[in-house]
This record gives structure tokens, C-alpha cells and sequence, in this order.
């Protein structure tokens, strides 16, 4: 019987080829106009940890004075990184940093290149599940014994050194010689979830070196340094031992009691601290936010987008409106039709399922060419305003969910004029016309 | 003749599609005056003005890597062999971009004594040579310029004068003079920074915050660290032809370092107010779109209704209805349905833009949004009615006399 | 076959009731030809209509093939009026959208047959009357008549115990009014049960059966044979008034 009402639902769209392109066209924008906004949404609102968000903690310190901040800090600082290092609570954990320096290889041909570079310990590998493609990360031991050992990308192999197994070769940063111990496959998470203080949406470091070096290789911080009290800050050391914030600090607990333990444990080194005259505030206070609660902490999804969404949902649903209107008078118009077959023994179920199929496949067209205009609307928006690719990048999801959002809307939109229609008496119609 | 009661009857007689047109006239309204409230609102914020000839300056960064370097010292070389390039009008280093959306700002204190200080706001902070103004092409409107001779170099601790902007001079002494005025980096007492000169536009680099206009310029040559931003002007254009010779003088002069990033501040502004213009630009996309389809929507509802009635009208033109009576008939019908659904779309649309407000950080709307939406969707009713109604004028009188 | 007992039907608005038939009494056997006459507005339309289970019906007893029809629920009602009636109309009430064969398979469709024997059945009804060759057509490129024919091939196919016809000659010139009426006597020699309402008396007259209704009720003549006697009046008694009584006096023709 589908087939039959798919045949009829075929004819009956043909046979008013403007009111149905008018139909079509109205759900398609409402649906393009929508998938449009519920892309950059999404892709922004996409928690790039799956399963291990809950697993991962972001670590944050009420360390400021009185008088300073209000609020709580997103990022802590070098002393606190340090001395959190010394806890053994977490299964795995890892300070870091953004920084970025000169790339020289052996080659003197090879034209030196400014590289982003990510200062953590050998943990954070782990902690964020990134996968080896050849050799590991550095041992724990470099740690604490800092060593010149570096861990590149796919990518930067592959421009550096061809794409060949680099573990063991010698790159130049800053014109030191790190040797490579591993090479990761392509990592680049969107939003990036473990720094979002600088670009939530910029690119992964291609580069990691360990945070024993910071000290001794002084490292630049490449990211945004927060400072709520004001030092004269000179020397790489004075930096060290200063009160800004400019770490960030992952940790990884699997269960409830770890969380409850490493919670005390925080509150117990925050008390000592205050000892030492730090944690000025007396309600300082660590907070620790697993990788959902961290997005939306940072507000990593702009109100814009939100408020984009939720007025395109408006639109649609007027296009909706706009249908159902169409689709009304269409079906009123055929009520003679219907009663024939209403007489001829279809029931009142039949003549509503016929109808319903006929709007399913005004939805399905609609979504079929809504999804052109969001695929259309997203490449023109990526290519006017330069968007991250990770943004306009028309999701896997979208291909199900546009024509299935236009067909379950339309639906919803058939529903009044198909019940109308099925449920109007056949006999009044079938009095010559 | 306006027959009101008669139309009203017909729109009693028809529930179902006049409600419809009303729903969607009443959402349409609602979208369409807080969209159009939201890209004016942006389109004036990207309307600001930064005070520089934008289409005359661009940065770069020089990062050295070589250790052991003194950057003070490599800084002043590198900005003589900047300066002697043809083509460069006037040049400094900066120790921030205005637009780039990344800088330095802090606030200071102000006051005549220690018990009397207060905090001025919040400002961008421009390091910077005696050639900053002119590099910027911002306006001195009090005060002068630094000479030459009181640029400092290296640590940023070192500055004592500064060059403010005007928004920054009103807010922090009001009508005084700026000039001559003493502002503290830090708490008071702590590096005394005196100010010599006002500008009369200057903004920051970060547009979205709310001190953007409030900017100071500080007498020092930076070169702390090995990273180092140059700020260039020149003739319109000419960036593509500087950048190869400007990379490869600084080559020549050192080799160990890279020099990256020459960015316009035309680009640096667009990057910057992406995001507004992205918004503005969809919910233009969206209003113009809706408008359509309402327009469209209600042309489709009008040739229904003329089809349907076929017979009526030509009764009523065989009674002695003219052509123009037939048109107001309709056009009268939709209006009600129009300024019905205008009123009340208006009110939602109020309603939503206080929802919009309280959840997100959207100003309040004003009324005239609404108002000016409902007085276009009359002019859009007009249109998409009296075209299909000029056909519906022409029915024939004689098809009220046949049976089918 | 049909039998309809003390059925009213009253159609309410705000302001008027209006009796559509009142205290209908009407059996119809197996294999007859009945012939509903009437004036118009006295009730004809809304008999077939509830025959047809198109309406409900106020009050009463209804049977069709000894079912019950009072009270079924959509589905079963339109499961019988698939498989036990056929209708044909005054207008023809072709799809237009749809060619001869494909209209004439519409009930086909609502009945489940598969593909092989809705070709079958269609095949076979428009060949009885006549229009086999021009299956493909639509119904706008023939004459009344062979609209009309379609219709009756579009009722016969589903094979039904019998036919509601509604004026099937009201649209159609004297000589094609022939042809369809002489089709429908050959139908019912074969055994379908029908049901006819017209206006045209030389029609009426070729049925074995008439039926007068007047405001609501039925005057049965049965083996009406000639122009001037007087009918036999088998509703009468419960009348309720003097006017209708006069009515129905009145014969038709």
C-alpha cells in the first residue's frame, strides 16, 4: 500500500508543480536556515573527549588576593602546577602550557620554522587517549630528571623528515638538539578542550616537550598570562615564582572515592598554602570540572550561536506554519477525489496515511534541498569569513538528521490537513459536482 | 467602500487558514524585529572608529632564536633597517596590534594623594617610539608627541610619559585638562607615568570589551624577550611589496630567526569582528528569506481563496461590484488578518526580546522594531495581494450564471 | 439482502432540525432491481448514503447480508462498502488524475489484491463494458457515457453483492442514458443486487421494483405496472401529520 500512496503522493505533487516547488521550497529554507545554525552549533557544542569526559578534570585554584578577582581562575599557577605534581592521587596527570619555537633540522637547506609547542608531562599522552603512530612518549623519569626529548605530529614528520619513522633522529628547537622519542598520529580536537583560554577552536599543537625543561630551557608562554597582583617580573625565574596564572593542569580520576580523595587533598594543600601566606581569600577554594562542565564553564559555544539556533527554530517553524496553510487548501480542494474513495471502501486510516505519505515526501524533497542550502550557505560563510574549518564543516549527523528534522516536520505540519481531510463526510462531495 | 462586515463574517465562516496566516504573521513579526534590532546593533559596532588609516598599516613579528642575543640592542637595528626601506613612511615597535583581539592592558591609579587615589579604567597599552602617532595616523588633538631623545629601551617598567586616548582622558578626569595629569602603573606612587598628550581616537584590540576605546601610548622601545611585533605604514597596498624586502633585510642582518605574521589592520579588524559580521550576515540571510516566504505564503493563501470563491466574485460583479471593489475586498481581508497578527506578533516580539535579553547578554529591544516591521509587512501585504487580486478582478460576471 | 428498520436520520444546527428520513422501513431481496424515485429534498440521497454506509443514522435497525451495520467502526464500514457495494454516481466522480485501468483498480487497492489480480479484475470489468481498449486513457478524453461505463466497470470490479446507483443517467443524453441502463439490467440478470435512484420515470419503470420517498418515508410500489393506479401505501399509519399524508397521495409520474 506504500508504494501505492508513494505513486499517488508523486502524481498528486506533479500535478500542481508550483504549489508543491512553493511547499518544497518553504521547508528547505526553514530546514537550511536551521541545520545551517544547528552545524556551528554543534560543532562548537561537540565534547571532543567522548567517553572519557567524564574521567578528566580540569584543575583550577582560588589563588588571587584580596581585593583582586572575583571569580575563579581558569588557569593556576607555575607553583601550584609544581606542587600538585607531588600528589599521587590521580591515575594520571599533567601541567602544561602553550609555547613555540624555531624548528632546524640537520638540513641546511630546510628554512627555519616558527612552531606552536605544547610543554607537559609524559602523562599527557594518556590523559588525553592520543595514539602513537611510532615510538612513546618520554619516560616518567625525564619527569623529574628533565631531558632534551620531544614528541612531533604525523604532519610535522612528514614535512620535516618525509614521513619516515623520526624516532631517535635529532630535531633543532631554539637551536638545541631534542631527540625524537615519539611520532603521534593526527590529533587535533575540536574544540581544544585542554587549553581553551587561547582559541578554543585554534589548532593542536604539533609539538611537545617536557615541563622538567621549562626552568632551565625557559620556555615562553604563548597563551594568555593572568596576573591579579602586581610584580616586577624580570628574570624567567621571577615568572616562575610569580602569582600568574598561565598553567593549565589535567588530572585523571576513574572513580567517586578518587574524586573525593583528591578533592581533600586539594583543600588540605590550599590550608597549607594559607600558612605560607597564599589563598589570601577566605573563601578560596579548587574546583574540579570534568570536560563537559569545563566547555561550558569557558563558555566555548557563543551566545550568538545560541540565540542563532533558537531564532532559526522560530523560522522554521514558521515555514511550517507556512506549509501546513498550503498543504490545507491543496487537500480541501481534492476532498471530491476523496470522497470516491472514501465510498469506493477506503478508510477514513487509508485516506490519512495516503495524505501523510504525500507530505513525507514534500519533507523528504525539503530536506534533501535543505541540506544543499545549508551545504551551500555553509561553504559560502567558511569562505567570506574564513571560519575554522571545524565549524562550517557540514557534520556526519546532518545528513541523517536534515532530512529526517524536514520529513518529522512536515509530518507534524500534515498532520491537521490530513486529519481534516480524512475525516470530512465523502457523501457531501459526491453529489454531482 | 470598506465592507468590514461582510469580510468578517467570511474570516468567522473559515477559521482555519486566516488562523494560520495569523500564527505566521505573528511569528514572522517576532523573528523579523528582534533579527533586525540584533544586526543594527551589531552593524553600529562595527561602525566604530579606531582612530587609525587602517588601510595604510600592518604588523609582523620578528622571533629570534639564537641565544645569547641582546634583543634590546637588535631591536633598535632592526627598526633603523626598517625605517631606511623605501616605501616606509613611519614605523615603531608595538607591544600590541590595535583590532588584533591579543595585547597588553591594565588599569592604573590617579589621584592627589595616596588616601585620595582612585582606580582609572581599564586601557589598552601601547609601548611604543616617537614614531607610534605617526605609524597609527592618530590625531593629537592636546599636548604633544615624545621626542626622540625620552624613548626608553627595553624593560616596560621603565616609561614615564604617556600619550592618552580622549575617552580615556574624559573618563578618568572629566573636563580637567589630561595634559600634565600623573597616572600610576600599579598602586599609587608605584612608576609615575606623566601624561604629555592626547589623541583623539584610539582604540584597543579587543572589540567586544567595553573599555575598547580607552587606550594609552607609553614611551618605551620594547626588547625583553626574543619575540618582537613591528607595526608598519605605507601607501595602501604596498605590504606585498615590503614583506620580501623587509624579510630578507632582517635575514641579512641576523639569520637565526623567523619573521612571520604580516597581517593589514583591515584584515586584523575583519578577523576580529568576524564573529558580528557572521551574525549580522545570517540573520540578514534569515529576515530577508522569511520575508519572502510570508509574502509568498500569503499570495498562495489569496490565488486559493480567489479560486475558491470564483463564483462569488462573479455573483458580486454581476450585482454590480467593479473591479476595484473586488481588489479592496481582498485587500481589506488581509489586513485585518495582517495588523491583527502585527499587534500581537509585535507584543511576542517584545516578549522574546526581553527573554533574549535576560538569558543572553542582548541589549533590550526597542520599540521601534517592531513597529517599523509592522508597517513594512502592510506595504509586503499590499503587494502580495493585489497582484493575484487583479486577476481574481478580472472573473467574468457570466460565471455566476453557469452551474459548474 | 438489505433490510433497514424504523431508521431515522435528523441533522441538527444550532437553530433547525431537520428529519432527513423518519421511520424508514425498506427490505430489499437478493438479486432485485429497485428503483428510488422521489422529489428533491425528500430524502433520496440521504437513504442511498446510509445504504452505502457513507452516513450514520439517527435511530433504527440497519442489517446488510445479515450484518448489523449500526454502530461499525470506520475501518469495518469501509471494509464492507469495498467488498459488498458498488457505487455509481451521477457525475461519473472519475479520478481525473488517474487513467481508466487505474481508476477502475482504486477499489482493488483498499481490497489488498495483489498486482497480477487487480490486472485481471480490471481487464475483465472494463470488458464488460466495452472500454477494454481504451485503458490507458484518461477520463477527460471520453464522452459521458463511456465515463459513466467506466464508473459502473470501477463498481463491478471489486465483484460486489450490489450496486448503489445515483442518478447514473442525470448527466448523459437520452440515446447513452439507454446504453448505461441496458448495461445495469445485464448486470443484475447476473445476479447483483440494484439500487437506483432517479428522477426519469421511463427509467423507474424498467426496474422490477419502485420505491416513492417522500419527506422521509418510503411509498413501495411493488411490480408497478402501469401510469394511473393508484400505488400501494406500505409506510403509512405512524404518519404524524395530515400534510404528509397528503404528500403522499400524490403519485409520481
Amino acid at each position: 500500500m506504500f508504494f501505492y500512496y508513494l505513486d499517488l503522493a508523486w502524481r498528486s505533487i506533479k500535478k500542481t508543480p508550483l504549489l508543491s516547488l512553493l511547499m518544497v521550497l518553504a521547508i528547505s529554507i526553514g530546514i537550511g536556515i536551521t541545520i545551517t545554525s544547528l552545524n556551528i552549533y554543534q560543532m562548537a557544542n561537540i565534547n571532543p573527549a567522548g567517553e572519557r569526559s567524564s574521567q578528566l578534570y580540569e584543575v583550577r585554584l582560588m589563588s588571587q588576593g584580596l581585593d583582586s578577582w572575583d571569580e575563579i581562575n581558569p588557569q593556576i599557577t607555575y607553583q601550584d602546577s609544581f606542587n600538585l605534581r607531588k600528589s599521587s592521587i590521580a591515575t594520571r596527570q599533567s601541567p602544561m602550557f602553550r609555547t613555540g619555537m624555531a624548528v632546524q633540522t640537520d638540513d641546511d637547506n630546510f628554512v627555519p620554522i616558527l612552531e606552536g609547542a605544547r610543554v607537559a608531562d609524559s602523562d599527557f599522552f594518556g590523559l588525553f587517549s592520543v595514539e602513537f603512530l611510532y615510538g612513546n612518549s618520554w619516560g616518567k623519569q625525564v619527569d623529574i630528571d628533565p631531558a632534551y626529548q620531544v614528541v612531533i605530529r604525523e604532519d610535522l614528520n612528514k614535512e620535516v623528515f618525509g614521513g619516515e619513522n623520526s624516532v631517535g633522529r635529532t630535531i633543532y628547537l631554539n637551536q638545541k638538539p631534542y631527540q625524537i622519542v615519539g611520532v603521534i598520529k593526527y590529533w587535533n580536537p575540536s574544540p581544544k578542550y585542554y587549553d581553551v583560554n587561547n582559541g578554543a577552536f585554534n589548532d593542536a599543537e604539533r609539538m611537545f616537550v617536557p615541563f622538567s625543561l621549562a626552568p632551565i630551557e625557559e620556555f615562553e608562554s604563548w597563551g594568555n598570562n593572568q596576573s591579579w597582583k602586581r610584580e616586577d617580573i624580570v628574570t624567567y625565574a621571577d615568572r616562575l615564582a610569580s602569582e600568574t596564572h598561565w598553567n593549565q593542569y589535567w588530572v585523571e580520576l576513574n572513580t567517586p572515592e578518587q574524586v573525593k580523595e583528591y578533592r581533600l587533598w586539594l583543600s588540605n594543600y590550599i590550608e597549607q598554602q594559607k600558612l605560607i601566606g597564599r589563598f589570601e581569600m577566605p573563601e578560596a577554594k579548587a574546583d574540579l570540572s570534568d570536560v563537559a562542565t569545563w566547555l561550558k564553564v569557558n563558555n566555548v559555544v557563543p551566545e550568538d550561536n545560541k540565540v542563532l539556533v533558537g531564532l532559526s527554530v522560530l523560522f522554521l517553524i514558521v515555514c511550517l506554519v507556512n506549509m501546513l496553510g498550503l498543504l490545507l487548501a491543496k487537500f480541501l480542494k481534492r476532498a471530491p477525489e476523496v470522497g470516491v474513495r472514501r465510498a469506493i471502501g477506503a478508510s477514513r486510516a487509508q485516506i490519512f496515511a495516503q495524505h501523510m505519505v504525500e507530505v513525507g515526501v514534500i519533507g523528504f524533497f525539503g530536506g534533501v534541498i535543505g541540506l544543499l542550502w545549508a551545504w551551500g550557505s555553509l561553504s559560502i560563510l567558511s569562505a567570506h569569513f574564513k571560519l575554522e574549518e571545524a565549524l562550517t564543516q557540514l557534520g556526519m549527523s546532518m545528513w541523517v538528521l536534515a532530512p529526517g528534522v524536514a520529513i518529522a516536520s512536515a509530518l507534524i505540519a500534515g498532520l491537521y490537513p490530513a486529519w481534516r481531510i480524512c475525516s470530512t463526510n465523502p457523501s457531501v462531495h459526491l453529489k454531482s459536482q | 467602500m470598506l465592507q468590514i462586515k461582510p469580510i468578517i463574517s467570511t474570516l468567522r465562516h473559515n477559521k482555519s487558514g486566516p488562523l494560520l496566516l495569523l500564527l505566521q504573521i505573528i511569528l514572522s513579526v517576532a523573528i523579523v524585529a528582534n533579527a533586525s534590532f540584533i544586526i543594527n546593533e551589531r552593524v553600529q559596532l562595527m561602525s566604530r572608529e579606531s582612530g587609525l588609516v587602517e588601510d595604510e598599516v600592518f604588523d609582523f613579528t620578528v622571533y629570534n632564536f639564537e641565544e645569547g642575543v641582546d634583543y634590546t640592542a637588535q631591536n633598535s637595528r632592526d627598526m633603523d633597517i626598517i625605517r631606511g626601506l623605501a616605501g616606509v613612511k613611519a614605523s615603531t615597535t608595538s607591544s600590541m596590534t590595535p583590532l588584533s583581539g591579543g595585547g597588553w592592558s591594565s588599569t592604573f591609579t590617579y589621584g592627589q594623594s595616596e588616601e585620595t587615589a582612585k582606580d582609572a579604567p581599564q586601557a589598552a597599552i601601547y609601548y611604543g617610539d616617537e614614531q607610534m602617532v605617526e605609524t597609527l595616523g592618530v590625531e593629537m588633538i592636546a599636548g604633544r608627541n615624545f621626542y626622540q631623545s625620552e624613548i626608553e629601551s627595553g624593560h616596560p617598567n621603565t616609561a614615564n610619559l604617556a600619550i592618552v586616548s580622549q575617552a580615556f582622558a574624559t573618563v578618568t578626569w572629566g573636563d580637567e585638562p589630561a595634559v600634565g595629569q600623573t597616572i600610576y602603573a600599579g598602586g599609587y606612587g608605584e612608576q609615575a607615568l606623566k601624561v604629555i598628550g592626547v589623541v583623539k581616537t584610539l582604540q584597543g584590540a579587543w572589540v567586544n570589551s567595553s573599555h575598547l576605546d580607552n587606550a594609552i601610548i607609553l614611551n618605551v622601545e620594547l626588547g625583553l624577550t626574543s619575540f618582537n611585533r613591528f607595526l608598519v605604514r605605507a601607501e595602501p597596498g604596498l605590504m606585498t611589496e615590503l614583506k620580501p624586502q623587509i624579510i630578507a633585510a632582517l635575514h641579512k642582518e641576523n639569520k637565526n630567526r623567523v619573521i612571520d605574521g604580516f597581517t593589514m589592520i583591515t584584515e586584523h579588524r575583519k578577523r576580529v569582528y568576524r564573529d558580528h559580521e557572521l551574525m549580522a550576515t545570517v540573520l540578514s540571510m534569515m529576515v530577508i528569506l522569511l520575508l519572502l516566504i510570508t509574502s509568498l505564503g500569503l499570495a498562495g493563501m489569496v490565488m486559493f481563496n480567489i479560486e475558491r470563491r470564483t463564483k462569488q466574485i462573479g455573483t458580486r460583479r454581476a450585482l454590480g461590484a467593479k473591479k476595484r471593489d473586488i481588489v479592496s475586498f481582498f485587500l481589506v481581508e488581509n489586513y485585518i488578518i495582517c495588523l491583527t497578527g502585527g499587534v500581537i506578533g509585535a507584543l511576542v516580539a517584545v516578549q522574546l526580546g526581553r527573554q533574549l535579553m535576560s538569558v543572553y547578554s542582548l541589549p533590550q529591544l526597542e520599540l521601534i522594531y517592531p513597529i517599523a516591521t509592522v508597517v513594512g509587512l502592510v506595504v509586503l501585504t499590499t503587494v502580495a495581494v493585489i497582484l493575484p487580486a487583479r486577476k481574481a478582478a478580472k472573473i467574468s460576471p457570466a460565471i455566476a450564471t453557469r452551474s459548474v | 439482502m438489505l433490510s433497514m428498520k424504523s431508521i431515522s436520520k435528523v441533522f441538527k444546527t444550532d437553530l433547525v432540525e431537520t428529519h432527513a428520513l423518519r421511520d424508514f422501513n425498506l427490505e430489499v431481496k437478493e438479486g432485485e432491481f429497485v428503483a428510488v424515485t422521489g422529489p428533491s429534498g425528500s430524502g433520496k440521497t440521504t437513504f442511498l448514503n446510509i445504504a452505502g454506509l457513507l452516513e450514520g443514522f439517527t435511530h433504527g435497525d440497519y442489517f446488510l447480508d445479515g450484518v448489523n451495520i449500526s454502530n461499525l467502526s470506520d475501518n469495518k464500514s469501509a471494509a464492507i462498502r469495498n467488498e459488498k457495494i458498488g457505487f455509481i454516481f451521477q457525475g461519473f466522480n472519475l479520478i481525473p488524475d488517474l487513467n481508466l485501468a487505474e481508476n477502475v483498480e482504486v477499489p482493488l487497492r483498499y481490497r489488498g489484491f495483489n498486482a497480477a489480480e487487480r490486472k485481471r479484475r480490471v481487464q475483465h470489468a472494463l470488458e464488460q463494458v466495452g472500454l477494454a481498449a481504451r485503458m490507458k486513457h484518461l477520463p477527460s478524453q471520453l464522452s459521458g457515457g463511456q465515463q459513466q461505463r467506466v464508473a459502473i466497470a470501477r463498481a463491478l470490479a471489486g465483484e460486489p453483492r450490489f450496486l448503489l446507483a445515483d442518478e447514473p443517467t442525470g448527466n448523459l443524453d437520452s440515446m447513452m442514458a439507454r446504453q448505461v441502463m441496458e448495461l445495469l439490467e445485464e448486470i443484475n440478470k447476473a445476479g447483483t443486487t440494484i439500487i437506483m435512484v432517479t428522477h426519469d420515470p421511463e427509467l423507474a419503470r424498467r426496474a422490477q421494483r419502485n420505491i416513492q420517498i417522500v419527506d422521509g418515508q418510503v411509498c413501495d410500489f411493488t411490480m408497478y405496472q402501469g401510469g394511473a393506479e393508484k400505488p400501494h401505501l406500505v409506510s403509512d399509519t405512524e404518519s404524524p401529520s395530515d400534510g404528509q399524508q397528503a404528500q403522499t397521495e400524490q403519485v409520481a409520474g
